[in-house]
């Protein structure tokens, strides 16, 4: 047997997440039976069964979201302590790239949180009315959800199954590192353009959002956190490493550097989901202005946090790196 | 201002249903008193919970002043309910340690309603049920007599048009609830619907105009 799964962050994260599954599986079943059968115009016992059932599914949901969040930080943490053991690992870059499934398994995991965080959302606003009237539409959103959680759950065990401790993975440096001839950045980009990019976007996206342009929001938003994960990477994480050389999104998420990482790709993530939630539920003719204050709040401090690392290297030594 | 159409509640035990309340018809017009007689373990206090919004019937409808009360999600079904409808308990469930004057702005504490507006209204309610000497007190201090009149109070603060009584003279002597009668028929006389579940058989004496519909065994006997 795979001697990683005799690691106790790894027994600890696939216990969690073996929890998670079954109460997945069970909500589940639940929704499709409120899918295919609920007509709130019905006063039988099985309609009114299912109003209840309602309730049950959305505090499942809200504990299934809690614990989710909790274990993507706690999943980030486990990849990172195991480069120790993973041969060519330095930090989570390389473990997550062990194999094909891991970045996979985290692109569904920030998906899966994404789709929980949309239907508690949508849940709180259909409570709002008498008459449940988004309850077809978050049962779906809820079902996507607990597909994902499936999803995830086979690319769990697919990952950590088919990492082999007798084959070396990248570090870092060669994964993200300068390659010869090779430009990493989108679109043919060089730095310069990416960081115009960056901040250009950054303003478009506060634009839109206070002239409650909701297209622009969603693909500025989306742009945003592409040319983000690539600003991250490949010139602000320099700043917050203070080596030009060091490229890499899952160092920063390290004591060294004060686990910052998590700040910073957390704000980012939290402008992104919560501003495309307010894009969606602005679709369906509602509007939150708390989920505008938290987009552009998180928005705000990544920008900030990205930036004060550069203008404190300044100050520091007078020079950029 | 109530209606119930095919109401029915029941427990699963052991795979089978046991029926508490089984087919209940039932229609109270806006400024009906209702007296629902019947013995203990009839269903009366469950099909008055279950107008309160307290209770979830199995299946059936119950329209309360229009609004299909066992459907409200939970946030609208208690700002109704603190808003529409009183309540008066057998065991008057007032708290201790917290004075007439405010157990009777409890109600408002869910309508959002400011400190002194709430004090005001308070006020008034305990007025109106000659309790208002007593403000001060804390339920530990009262009579029997005198915890009913608070509750009262509390029931009527938010000026509900709807009165709901679960065996409300059960802990009180014949005095009290003659008091307590003469009460209702204020309440009654303002043009209040009140239904008062009780097996006590003063009420079947009372001198102003009311209904009286009998629970057997989770039925209504006759017509509701």
């Amino acid at each position: 047997m795979n001697e990683l799964f005799l690691n106790n962050y790894v027994i600890v994260y696939l216990f969690s997440e073996a929890v998670l599954f079954l109460i997945a599986l069970y909500a589940f079943f639940k929704d499709i039976s409120i899918l295919r059968f609920w007509d709130f115009n019905n006063f039988s016992s099985k309609q009114l069964k299912l109003e209840k059932q309602s309730y049950l599914l959305s505090t499942i949901a809200t504990f299934i979201f809690t614990l989710k969040l909790t274990l993507l930080i706690y999943f980030v943490y486990m990849i990172d302590s195991l480069s120790i053991i993973i041969p060519g690992a330095m930090c989570g870059a390389g473990v997550i790239s062990a194999n094909s499934y891991g970045m996979s398994l985290l692109f569904v995991k920030l998906i899966t949180i994404f789709t929980f965080l949309l239907f508690l959302t949508l849940n709180n606003l259909d409570l709002k009315a008498k008459n449940y009237p988004l309850l077809k539409f978050k049962s779906w959103v809820l079902l996507a959800g607990l597909l994902l959680i499936f999803l995830e759950t086979y690319l769990d065990i697919a990952y950590l199954f088919n990492i082999d401790l007798s084959v070396p993975v990248s570090c870092c440096s060669a994964l993200f590192g300068n390659l010869e001839g090779v430009n990493p950045l989108p679109f043919g980009l060089d730095i310069k353009m990416l960081l115009i990019l960056y901040y250009t976007l950054f303003v478009s996206i506060i634009l839109s959002l206070l002239l409650d342009n909701k297209l622009l929001t969603a693909v500025t938003l989306i742009l945003f956190a592409v040319i983000s994960y690539y600003a991250v990477v490949y010139f602000f994480g320099t700043y917050i490493y203070e080596l030009p050389t060091h490229k890499c999104p899952f160092c920063m998420m390290q004591k060294e550097y004060y686990y910052i990482g998590y700040f910073v790709w957390g704000t980012l993530f939290s402008a992104l989901f919560f501003g495309l939630i307010w894009v969606i539920i602005g679709l369906l003719k509602y509007e939150s202005k708390v989920l505008k204050r938290i987009t552009v709040t998180s928005l705000v401090l990544f920008v900030s946090l990205c930036s004060a690392y550069v203008l404190y290297y300044y100050f520091k030594n007078g020079v950029f790196l | 201002m109530v209606k119930i159409e095919n109401l029915n509640k029941f427990y699963e035990i052991d795979g089978q249903k046991q029926y508490v309340l089984n087919a209940i018809n039932l229609n109270i017009q806006k400024g009906e008193c209702v007296i629902l007689k019947g013995v203990s373990g009839s269903g009366k206090t469950t099909l008055l919970s279950i107008i309160a919004g307290l209770d979830k019937p199995s299946s059936g409808k119950v329209l309360v002043d229009g609004e299909p009360i066992s459907k409200l999600p939970d946030m609208h079904l208690s700002s109704f309910r603190a808003q529409k409808i009183g309540i008066v308990f057998q065991n008057f469930n007032l708290l201790d340690g917290v004075s007439l004057a405010d157990n009777a702005m409890v109600p408002l504490i869910a309508s959002g309603i400011g400190l002194k507006e709430a004090k005001l209204k308070a006020q008034d309610a305990l007025k109106l049920a000659n309790i208002d000497h007593k403000a001060n007190k804390t339920p530990i201090e009262l009579s029997g007599g005198e915890k009913q009149r608070g509750a009262i109070a509390r029931a009527l603060v938010a000026n509900p048009n709807l009165i709901l009584c679960d065996e409300p003279t059960a802990n009180l002597d014949r005095a009290n609830s003659l008091s307590f009668i003469q009460t209702l028929k204020e309440l009654h006389n303002m043009g209040k619907t009140i239904i008062v579940a009780t097996h006590d058989s003063l009420f079947e004496e009372l001198d102003f105009e009311h209904r009286v519909v009998e629970i057997s065994q989770g039925s209504l006997v006759g017509r509701g």
